[in-house]
């Protein structure tokens, strides 16, 4: 197993009273699966995946990732048990201004170093069809293109897990389309697994599993059955 | 932290800690393409820039200065004693790396043919003089000669070659030896004798001293030894020296006996320090806005890292490193331009300098780039540390930003790092610690002044009545939008207050100083001393004087006496060991006496005359000069004896008097009541200004009272007036590089708020605001915050000079009126125009790029 959530929850005090965000949430994610989180728009699902990725504490529960219980570890042990090992990729891109998209792709790999660094960050850009266009900025891509950067980012430290925050939310529905098509492709090929959270039914679909997020718990969902 | 490391393979552990370096390289190479770097680099090259400038500067010319004041004294080191020296002296001294020269001084008879004149002997040797040059007259127009006269030669004071009617080429007499006139002496280097000896000058050469005769056991004589030398190597001699003291050796330190302008050259050098930590004051504030956008620009970056995986110290290693970088870069470049600059400058400068600066030296450099660190840490560090804080979650949610850290927090590093570098400037740490308690008290002050200013905007603009014309709608807007941001328009209030204030204050002290320095050395200085005026021919004398002349000072009388017992003791007993070479014990004084306190004079103990206490009897009361009292350990009450002419009058000192040795004015170290020394022989002495052009009434007062002797001090009052033009300028040229500084906060302050300001005239375009009502507003809120800025900019600054006239200059502290004029309409014309003109690209853009300015870039 590698991530498992028990009894997971999430309360923030907003005003004098507080807010359940996520409540008694049961997971376990398997090495190499896909799996899809579904929810409507404040359901929770960026607070769900803040936790199972470690940016953000749970008020109950636990969790463990890589079978390390993250609870037992501070900020910056979560921090380093990220290093290298887990990928993401977010739906306004996160892409820094100032880096061309070679030099953001190979950000990840200057805090977890591997061997030929540059020459992995320009095979990953190749295999998004960036080749061409590694010494750009951000500023000088399309939207498209950016997210393109983020893939190849997101997979150039060969990580175990990548978790992916409405890969497609801002983007039209055609690029949006080409580029889950590549995101699946490429987690194939390098047999991660993949915990992807989105609001888009069609793109759920295309996970080995779903799951469906709604008043703070996870409950299991078959699309064929919905009709989706 | 370990755990972490602990699940990573053993390989790329060790590969993360050699990357740090490499990769925050990486990253300030990539970070240059952002403009707030660009800002931060420029404003930390200036900090280096200024401070370096400012501090190869002032080396040099504390170095040069000292050069020419041991040029007035002769030497950096100048021992006296009425015997003859040691040889195992010189040897210490040459040992020591000093380069020694030898003179002796005596009055002694000259003639020529009929005519006899006394004249004032000064004997030297091939090295002098050891700084400077002698200008005579050879027969061929006044030169510039480094030596003095040959064996066999004397050079005359054009004086005693009129009295004893000389020239060039005849023999004069002096003692049993015939030395050639060979040239007039017009100027010597060394002219700081003082005029206790008023004897008209006399050079000759050591060789000719022996055939002379005149160097017998009794005569009086005095021996001096002049070294030159580094400090280090006079410093290898202290203790010898100190010896030699206690032994009754007059020792002259030039660091520590400037002659003649002590005051106007330590003031001038406490200015340019001072104005040094007010460029770096500047370049820190500059340093904090720059790393304010640096900051806000980086937690994007910093969140996504700690996403990758980084740990809070990788992150503050990683941008520790990068602006480790970018400071040595920027001290690279800027003690390049300190360097390159004050090496123009000064060219531009030795046109107006005579004197010559020595080349620079290491220490500046050093001192700034440790200061270009320092200011990094201190006004950047706290500011820095909210990257560290950054949550990994903020690449989910952005709005998720850490707290600014605390204003308080960055202004007391600041202040802290501030105030030790006021320390190692001044080398005072109660100054140092007071200025900063100080500052920090206005500071808060400010704080809430400004606080309130910006209320009081607000306020007024609500009662603006919303109709008129496009200026008044754009001053509306633009007063809202700055009233409405207060916290960063507080920031920018404070910061441009503290520069203008930092200006006006560096431009104040100037203007103070040098009016202090021209009410010293006025015009109608006295240029003439008339010595020996007898009491028969003083009426006479006064009378064709004062048709001649608009001032002159009071005739005082004058009679020679012996200081031969203090207190009943021998006076070199009765002194501290370190008095008891003064020359006051040596040598003849110059008594006088008055009915009432001298012109210049001021009573700092004791009673003048007309309210002194009943003595014992034998004893007349006398006043003694303040710093005398306080070489030889004296105070009211103490006896002196005074022998005059064989007879022994004993004083008893009732007060104490403070006077300006630089006024070339008649100044006496004892003056007695009257009616104690009149029966004594005196003479008389005053001192007149004449104008150049009237030549012909020194040539008169010559010809019809042939016993006056007439001094003309215009030489020496020349090189007085000559060096303080030459601090003036020092002083002018560092306060260009405080405005240089002052405008490097302006230029980073506005970049750092760049972006909210495109956002909002992104905005305001987006609701269909003209080109024309934007660049209004623009200009408006540029312009009330720099209005703003000056009103407590004035006040910061009068408060300030004040507490530093007290403290650092002893000027009484005075309101500067046109202050608040020029501050408040200056401010707001600069920083409305520079901000208008550095804001006309965000103009320029589209909304659309204006409002996606506010995001990542």
């Amino acid at each position: 197993m590698i991530l498992h959530a028990r009894g997971l929850g999430k309360q923030v005090t907003s005003g004098e009273r507080p807010l359940t965000i996520l409540s008694a949430l049961d997971l376990e994610v398997f090495p190499g699966e896909t799996l899809a989180i579904l929810g409507a728009s404040g359901a929770g699902k960026s607070t769900l995946l803040g936790l199972l990725a470690g940016l953000d504490q749970p008020t109950s529960g636990e969790l463990t990732l890589f079978g390390e219980s993250l609870a037992s570890l501070d900020e910056d042990g979560r921090a380093g048990l990220r290093a290298g090992r887990v990928g993401f990729v977010f739906q306004n891109f996160q892409l820094l201004p100032t880096l061309t998209a070679l030099e953001n792709v190979l950000l990840p790999l200057e805090l977890a170093p591997l061997s030929n660094s540059e020459q992995r960050g320009r095979d990953w850009l190749t295999r998004v069809g960036l080749g061409e266009r590694l010494g750009h900025l951000p500023k000088q891509l399309s939207g498209g293109e950016q997210q393109r950067v983020a893939l190849a980012r997101a997979f150039v430290t060969e990580p175990q897990l990548v978790f992916a925050d409405e890969p497609t939310g801002n983007l039209d529905h055609a690029t949006g389309g080409r580029i889950i098509d590549l995101l699946f492709a490429l987690n194939r090929e390098a047999g991660t697994t993949l915990v992807l959270v989105t609001h888009d039914y069609v793109l759920a679909r295309r996970c080995d599993r779903c799951l469906q997020l709604e008043e703070g718990r996870l409950t299991p969902l078959v699309l064929d059955e919905v009709g989706a | 932290m370990n755990d972490a490391i602990g699940t990573a393979p053993a390989p790329v552990e060790a590969r993360r800690g050699m990357g740090a370096l490499a990769l925050s390289l990486r990253g300030m190479r990539r970070d240059l393409r952002a403009a707030d770097v660009r800002a931060l680099f420029v404003a930390l090259a200036l900090a280096v820039a200024a401070s370096t400038m400012i501090g190869f500067f002032l080396d040099r010319l504390e170095r040069g200065l000292e050069r020419q004041a041991g040029q007035m004294l002769g030497g950096d080191l100048v021992l006296e004693q009425a015997r003859p020296f040691e040889d195992a002296l010189r040897q210490t001294l040459r040992e020591a790396g000093l380069i020694l020269s030898e003179q002796v001084g005596m009055v002694s008879m000259a003639s020529h043919e009929e005519a006899f004149q006394p004249a004032s002997l000064k004997v030297i040797d091939e090295n002098y003089p050891l700084y400077g040059e002698v200008h005579v007259d050879r027969g061929e127009g006044v030169e510039r000669l480094a030596r003095g006269p040959a064996p066999g030669e004397a050079w005359l004071a054009p004086r005693l070659a009129q009295l004893l009617d000389v020239e060039l080429g005849d023999r004069v007499q002096v003692g049993q030896t015939h030395l050639v006139v060979t040239a007039l002496v017009e100027r010597e280097p060394d002219q700081s004798g003082g005029f206790a000896n008023f004897n008209p000058r006399l050079m000759m050469h050591q060789a000719d001293i022996e055939a002379s005769g005149l160097v017998q056991p009794g005569s009086r004589i005095e021996f001096s030894l002049l070294a030159q030398g580094a400090p280090s190597a006079v410093d290898a001699v202290l203790p010898r020296l100190r010896e030699l003291t206690a032994d009754g050796v007059e020792v002259r330190d030039v660091r520590r006996d400037r002659p003649q302008l002590g005051n106007a050259l330590s003031r001038a050098e406490q200015y340019l320090s001072l104005a040094g930590l007010a460029a770096v004051l500047l370049a820190g504030v500059a340093v904090a806005m720059a790393t304010r956008r640096y900051v806000e620009r980086h937690l994007d970056t910093a969140a996504l890292l700690r996403c990758f995986g980084a740990t809070q110290r990788q992150l503050t290693q990683l941008f520790a490193l990068q602006l480790l970088w970018l400071a040595l870069a920027a001290s690279v470049v800027g003690a390049l331009l300190g360097l390159v600059g004050q090496a123009g400058l000064l060219w531009l400068l030795t046109a107006f300098l005579p004197m010559e600066l020595p080349p620079p030296g290491p220490l500046p450099l050093l001192l700034g780039v440790l200061t270009a660190l320092a200011v990094l840490v201190g006004f950047a560090g706290p500011t820095l540390l909210r990257l560290k804080r950054v949550s990994a979650l903020k690449v989910l949610r952005r709005e998720l930003d850490p707290l600014p850290a605390s204003a308080w927090l960055v202004v007391g590093v600041a202040s802290l790092v501030f105030g030790g570098l006021l320390w190692l400037y001044s080398g005072d740490p109660q100054l140092a610690f007071g200025l900063l308690v100080g500052g920090l008290v206005m500071l808060v002050l400010l704080w809430g002044l400004g606080w309130l200013l910006l209320s009081l905007v607000l306020r007024l603009v609500a009662r603006m009545p919303a109709s008129g014309g496009g200026k008044r709608q754009a001053l509306r807007l633009g007063a809202r939008q700055l009233a409405r941001r207060r916290s960063a328009s507080l920031g920018q209030l404070l910061a441009f207050s503290v520069t203008f204030a930092a200006m006006a204050m560096i431009a104040l002290v100037r203007g103070d100083l040098l009016s202090t320095w021209q009410d010293q050395l006025p015009e109608d200085t006295p240029n003439y001393f008339a010595i020996n005026i007898q009491p028969g021919e003083r009426d006479a004398f006064i009378d064709t004087l004062d048709d001649a002349v608009d001032e002159r000072t009071t005739l005082y009388p004058m009679v020679r006496g012996r200081i031969t017992a203090i207190n009943d003791q021998v006076p070199r007993e009765a002194v501290p060991a370190d008095a008891r070479g003064d020359g006051s014990l040596r040598r003849e004084l110059n008594l006088t006496w008055r009915e009432t306190l001298p012109v210049g004079n001021r009573l700092v103990a004791g009673q003048w005359f007309d309210r002194s206490p009943n003595l014992a009897e034998g004893r007349v009361p006398i006043s003694i000069e303040d710093g005398l009292a306080e070489r030889l350990g004296l105070g009211l009450g103490d006896a002196m004896t005074f022998t005059i002419g064989g007879e022994e009058i004993v004083g008893e000192i009732t007060s104490l008097r403070d006077l300006d040795w630089d006024s070339f004015r008649p100044n006496f170290f004892v003056i007695f009541p009257p009616d104690v020394l009149e029966g004594f022989g005196h003479s008389y002495i005053t001192a007149f200004h004449l104008d150049r052009e009237r030549d012909d009434i020194s040539r008169e007062l010559v010809r019809e009272f042939p016993g006056v002797s007439l001094l003309n001090v215009e030489a020496i009052l020349g090189q007085v007036r000559e060096l303080l033009t030459q601090v003036t300028r020092a002083v002018e040229f560092v306060l260009g590089f405080v405005l240089l500084a002052g405008i490097s906060v302006l230029y980073a302050a506005l970049t750092a708020s760049r972006p909210t300001r495109a956002h909002e005239s992104g905005l305001l375009r987006v609701f269909g605001a003209g080109d024309r009502l934007i660049s209004r507003v623009q200009g408006a809120e540029f312009a009330i915050l720099g209005f703003a800025s000056g009103l407590m900019g004035a006040l910061l600054a009068e408060l300030a000079a004040a507490g530093i006239y007290l403290a650092w200059f002893d000027l009484a502290p005075r309101i500067h009126w046109g202050l608040w004029l020029t501050l408040p309409l200056g401010g707001a014309l600069v920083i409305g125009l520079i901000g208008h003109t550095l804001s006309r690209s965000v103009r320029r853009q589209t909304p659309m790029e204006s409002l996606g300015l506010l995001g990542e870039a």
